[in-house]
């Protein structure tokens, strides 16, 4: 069964348009990343994949059912943006209210509250009330909330975001960890964490679907992204065109550039690289295959 | 399939209306409009209704309320066997009401500015949010009604021990008058706690209702007497023939607000389905 299908789907607030005749079919398996800028429309997709608002027109489908059926409940959950928790109850409390919904027994959403929590390092938090947490600390909480029950599809919107590194580290390999049983949804702004992490990327523009990139096409082999530490980008653009196999080189941002190339040889532009930074005494910082997700989306 | 459905929509409207009444009773905030809500009580008790009870049992007040109010606006009032609740009734007809529309008032509003209902809505459905907070608070005012009372009953018994039995039955029957009177009000506010952005706004919106709806009734009933029925449709409107009628008596006017409450809480039911959360 498909996991996410929508045909024509569009959402108007008013006489502003946020979605506009986005079709999309989504298979379950590796995480799923969505990408756009400010206001293209990331969270109105999300907040209609959950069944919170009803689309002007169009049809969306989870898992064969429409979102808000009662046969989803517990099986699709959601991080929401800006959600926050009764001030009035301490988080575990609210957690088990929210594992009993979902079927649970009361001993048994007690241990699968606390199971959550600990998946985001937050055990020893049970017992406060949302208003003593930090904004990451109440993200995390979030975080842990959209996984009770194991749910079959959880969209993330923006997850990471306000959270300290080595957390937001945890949370991404959380993700990477759930994602054999759970497909993930995130939406965000952080290109590199997405490119970790995701199979997929759906670029959302204006309230359209502009583009749906996969991390794993071909096309990766015939690009190769390279980081030099301090150097003469024009001398290095030289060389390496000198090259054999070597189509195009491109300077793209500091010290960094993208070299498309024919060899159908494993490792033969890589070993003449290396041959050419050796020979001139140029220190290296990366060489990624393939291009990036910046450059994919925005070039 | 269906049948597993239901009995899950069931268990999670108790769920969530326990959550309600916990919420109500055993925090801080709740606690302190529960305190506000025991003095104005303990104080109505001690000084209007204890004082008019001794006047009510005195023949001569009799003659005297008789002549101001005519015979048989107030008749209802002497009948009952415990003077102190006959004063209740008329206090408790117009404050529980006005009660309501302060205590019910945060059904739905904050947690919607809140997004709250985001993490339930995935959970459960809208149904048995819009019903489980409805019967949750009207445990919670239940429990009030009942409170004050039995506080009534404790009054009446202090000055006269043997009219326990009467008080008690008497009391059972005014709990359950006052819980259907302020079905309706649940149920609108409900609705308005549903639409407001929080609990003040929902307050000022059913006091803009309620002025609103009274004036156009009576501009109608002075226009077109005809469908001066049309009174009905507001609640509370039965409130004022309620002060005279005591015991079963009172229960004639009860299909007017179970009525009410029914239309109302469909409304609500196609409201929350169909509201952005």
């Amino acid at each position: 069964m498909r996991l996410i299908e929508c045909k024509g789907l569009s959402k108007s607030y008013g006489s502003k348009q946020a979605l506009r005749q986005v079709d999309l079919n989504l298979e379950a398996g590796e995480p799923i990343a969505l990408v756009g800028p400010n206001g293209a429309g990331k969270t109105t997709l999300f907040s209609l994949l959950c069944g919170y608002i009803t689309p002007t027109d169009g049809e969306v489908s989870i898992l064969g059912h429409t979102p808000g059926d009662s046969a989803l409940l517990g099986r699709v959950s959601s991080l929401p943006q800006d959600a926050t928790l009764d001030p009035n109850f301490d988080i575990l409390t609210q957690l088990v209210l929210f594992a009993t919904l979902q079927g649970f027994s009361k001993s048994d959403a007690k241990s699968e509250g606390l199971r959550v929590l600990s998946l985001v390092d937050l055990a020893d938090c049970a017992s406060q009330k949302p208003k003593s947490l930090s904004h990451g600390m109440a993200k995390r909480v979030a975080i842990a909330q959209s996984l009770i029950g194991s749910p079959e599809l959880v969209l993330l919107d923006e997850p990471t975001a306000g959270l300290d590194p080595a957390n937001a580290k945890k949370i991404r390999e959380l993700v990477r960890t759930l994602s054999s049983k759970t497909t993930f949804i995130i939406s965000s702004h952080n290109l590199d964490e997405l490119e970790k992490l995701c199979g997929q990327v759906l670029y959302l523009e204006q309230g359209q679907l502009t583009q749906s990139v996969s991390m794993n096409d071909n096309l990766q082999n015939q690009y190769i992204t390279l980081t030099m530490q301090q150097c003469d980008a024009d001398k290095v653009v030289d060389a390496v065109m000198a090259l054999p196999d070597i189509n195009s080189i491109e300077k793209k941002q500091h010290n960094e550039f993208l070299i498309k190339h024919n060899s159908e040889e494993d490792y033969a532009i890589e070993s003449a690289l290396f041959a050419l930074f050796k020979h001139n005494n140029w220190q290296y910082k990366a060489i990624l295959k393939g291009r990036t997700l910046e450059d994919k989306l925005f070039s | 399939m269906e049948n597993s459905q239901h009995s899950n929509n069931l268990r999670n409207t108790l769920l969530l209306a326990q959550f309600e009444v916990k919420k109500m009773l055993f925090n801080p905030r709740g606690m302190i409009a529960l305190a506000a809500f025991a003095l104005v009580w303990l104080l109505i008790l001690l000084y209007p209704i204890r004082g008019a009870s001794e006047f009510l049992i005195t023949p001569h007040y009799k003659d005297l309320i008789e002549g101001i109010f005519g015979p048989d606006v107030v008749s209802e009032l002497f009948k009952w066997s415990v003077a102190e609740l006959a004063i209740y009734w008329i206090a408790a007809l117009y404050l529980f009401p006005m009660f309501s529309i302060f205590i019910a008032a945060d059904q739905f509003s904050s947690d919607k500015s809140r997004g709250t209902f985001r993490f339930l809505t995935l959970r459960t459905s809208r149904e048995s949010i819009f019903f489980g907070r409805f019967l949750g608070h009207m445990t919670i005012q239940t429990i009030l009604v009942s409170l004050t009372v039995l506080a009534t009953i404790a009054l009446a018994v202090s000055r006269e021990t043997a009219l326990l039995m009467p008080a008690i039955t008497s009391g059972i029957l005014v709990i359950v008058n006052l819980v259907i009177v302020i079905l309706p009000y649940t149920a609108l506010m409900a609705i308005l706690s549903l639409y407001a952005n929080s609990a003040r706004q929902a307050t000022i919106y059913a006091i803009l209702i309620w002025a609103a709806m009274s004036i156009t009734i009576a501009v109608i009933n002075n226009f077109l007497p005809i469908i001066s029925e049309l009174k009905w449709i507001l609640p509370g409107s039965q409130i004022s023939l309620m002060i005279n009628t005591q015991g079963l008596g009172s229960f004639a006017y009860a299909p007017v607000a179970l009525l009410q409450t029914i239309v109302l809480l469909l409304l609500g039911r196609i409201y929350i389905k169909r509201s952005a959360l």
